[in-house]
């Protein structure tokens, strides 16, 4: 049986109020074949950051070797950060804009990747920044990465820069785990609202957690909307773009 | 309480510059030996300006979560925006961004990556000409402040209230300031009271005084008077000032006296902060 029958992948994606679809810079990519997961976050006030988003997720589950270690991860990421100056060039830009295109572009990434093996799949996941992986099992929260509190998101996470100044110093807060999943568990990959609401509701013990996940498996959006925007209105989800990867790992060889 | 609004478009906030251009800014500030106060000034409330648009701009576009007005007293009371702002009481910052009148420039150095620098130019966008000439009308240029605050409430009731940045080197030449002061903070929206901050810089050495919380420790009648109309830093702009810091305390006053030019700058990096939070926060909206 092929990879594709050992996982069980949905996503969802909610812009914030009163934003369309168009001006959402949350982004998320998979393939089941090669078991490749990935959201990222492009940071509001940076230039053509939903294009860095999309980009970044798209291409670290496309990229023939999955960059999962600082090693991999600095090379990939100036590859991509070319990628992206090389788009703006030739174009004549206001002086704001030219300058913000100076300064890059910017998003938080979290990527999962998984491998069969045995019982269940090993798992390893690299992350930059305030987008969060959650490994549930049995109703519980197994691992969560790379933060697990809702006091620790802050108003200025590292991110994944374009640019090639701000790359070192970025990718010296990038983080790295690994470990095993066994069948029937499920990943959460969350950009940041969404992972500080998850936090804390878990923690709360609000129904609204499970109730969460239990309308992300059955792929109902229209009630998962219903959930975000009814959380936001309660101010207990920041009203920003979300999206969520749930990946649940399937029993059969 | 108040000050608490977020800064959206539909409830976007207004900054007043209020610039003393009387003559005596042509002199040099006390003990710097160089330059005149007038160009400093006008270099900074540029600076001030250009950090404003910047951070409002998103990819190519300047949303409109600031109004700016610029108001200068000297001569005559209301030099403004130049070039084609000129005569716009108030300026949406998109139309700042786009108006410069003229803009200048030059090269600045930024980290290659691998440990180097490497010059990259730059534009650096003009909108305030510094002058210094004729007297110092401060009651009528706070009444001019008041007079653009009015009309702009009168379309924007609700949201964070307009903060004035006065910045002056002397004496106000007709007459005592204070009602004109008081009457400016006596408006305001349904999140506070018009935000009035005072910044005094000085020709002579004298020594400085920063953000205090009681008037007991200053003697001069001028800098009391001064006092009086500045308004208590409300917690983020305070959140702004430790940051840079600055010595400020709850209860700190928008006031500065015998500012040298490094208060100065920290006086407008403070009086635009309103949210003390990074664009990225309250951009989401």
């Amino acid at each position: 049986m092929s990879n594709h029958c050992r996982v069980q992948v949905r996503h969802f994606i909610l812009p914030k109020e009163g934003s369309g679809p168009e001006e959402c810079e949350d982004a998320v990519a998979f393939d089941a074949g090669s078991l490749r997961f990935a959201v990222a976050d492009g940071a509001t006030e940076a230039f053509d950051a939903r294009r860095w988003a999309a980009r970044l997720a798209a291409e670290w589950v496309g990229a023939v070797r999955a960059p999962l270690t600082a090693e991999e991860f600095g090379p990939w990421l100036k590859e991509q950060g070319e990628w992206l100056q090389a788009s703006w060039e030739g174009r004549k830009l206001s002086w704001y804009a030219e300058e913000k295109r100076r300064a890059g572009s910017f998003a938080a990434f979290v990527g999962l990747r998984l491998e069969a093996g045995g019982r269940g799949m090993s798992w390893r996941a690299v992350a930059l920044g305030d987008s969060c992986l959650v490994q549930r099992r049995g109703g519980q929260l197994l691992n969560a990465f790379p933060l697990s509190e809702p006091g620790e998101f802050g108003t200025a996470p590292p991110l994944a820069p374009s640019s090639n100044g701000a790359r070192e110093v970025a990718l010296a807060k990038l983080v790295g785990r690994e470990g095993h999943a066994e069948p029937g568990d499920t990943f959460l990959l969350m950009t940041d609202a969404l992972s500080a609401w998850y936090f804390d509701a878990s923690a709360r013990r609000d129904p609204a957690a499970e109730r969460f996940d239990s309308l992300l498996a059955a792929s109902d959006n229209t009630a998962l909307s219903e959930l975000v925007r009814g959380e936001r209105a309660a101010a207990r989800l920041k009203d920003d773009d979300v999206a969520v990867l749930r990946i649940e790992v399937g029993s059969g060889q | 309480m108040g000050y608490t609004a977020q800064i959206t478009r539909a409830n976007p906030t207004l900054i007043v510059f209020l610039l003393d251009q009387s003559g005596s800014m042509a002199d040099p500030f006390g003990g710097e030996g160089s330059g005149r106060k007038a160009d400093f000034v006008a270099n900074a409330v540029n600076h001030a300006l250009h950090d404003l648009v910047i951070r409002c701009t998103k990819t190519e576009e300047v949303r409109d979560y600031y109004h700016v007005a610029v108001v200068g007293y000297g001569r005559q009371v209301g030099i403004g925006l130049g070039g084609a702002l000129a005569g716009m009481a108030v300026a949406p910052v998109s139309a700042v961004a786009d108006n410069p009148a003229r803009i200048e420039s030059g090269y600045r150095r930024v980290p290659d990556g691998v440990g180097g620098y490497v010059e990259t130019p730059v534009r650096y966008p003009i909108w305030v000409h510094a002058h210094a000439e004729g007297g110092t009308p401060m009651c009528r240029a706070l009444g001019r402040a008041h007079e653009i605050i009015q009309g702009w409430l009168a379309q924007h009731p609700r949201g964070f209230p307009p903060t004035v940045l006065h910045l002056t080197d002397g004496e106000s030449s007709d007459g005592d300031p204070t009602d004109a002061g008081q009457a400016l903070m006596s408006l305001g929206t349904d999140d506070g009271r018009v935000l009035l901050f005072n910044c005094h810089v000085s020709s002579s050495r004298s020594r400085k005084v920063e953000y205090p919380v009681d008037e007991s420790i200053i003697r001069d009648n001028f800098a009391r008077t001064l006092f009086r109309i500045s308004s208590v830093l409300p917690e983020n702009f305070l959140g702004a000032a430790q940051q840079l810091g600055v010595p400020a305390a709850e209860g700190s006053r928008g006031f500065v006296f015998n500012a040298d030019p490094s208060s100065v700058v920290q006086f407008y990096e403070i009086g635009t902060s309103l949210t003390g939070m990074p664009p990225h926060i309250w951009m989401g909206e």
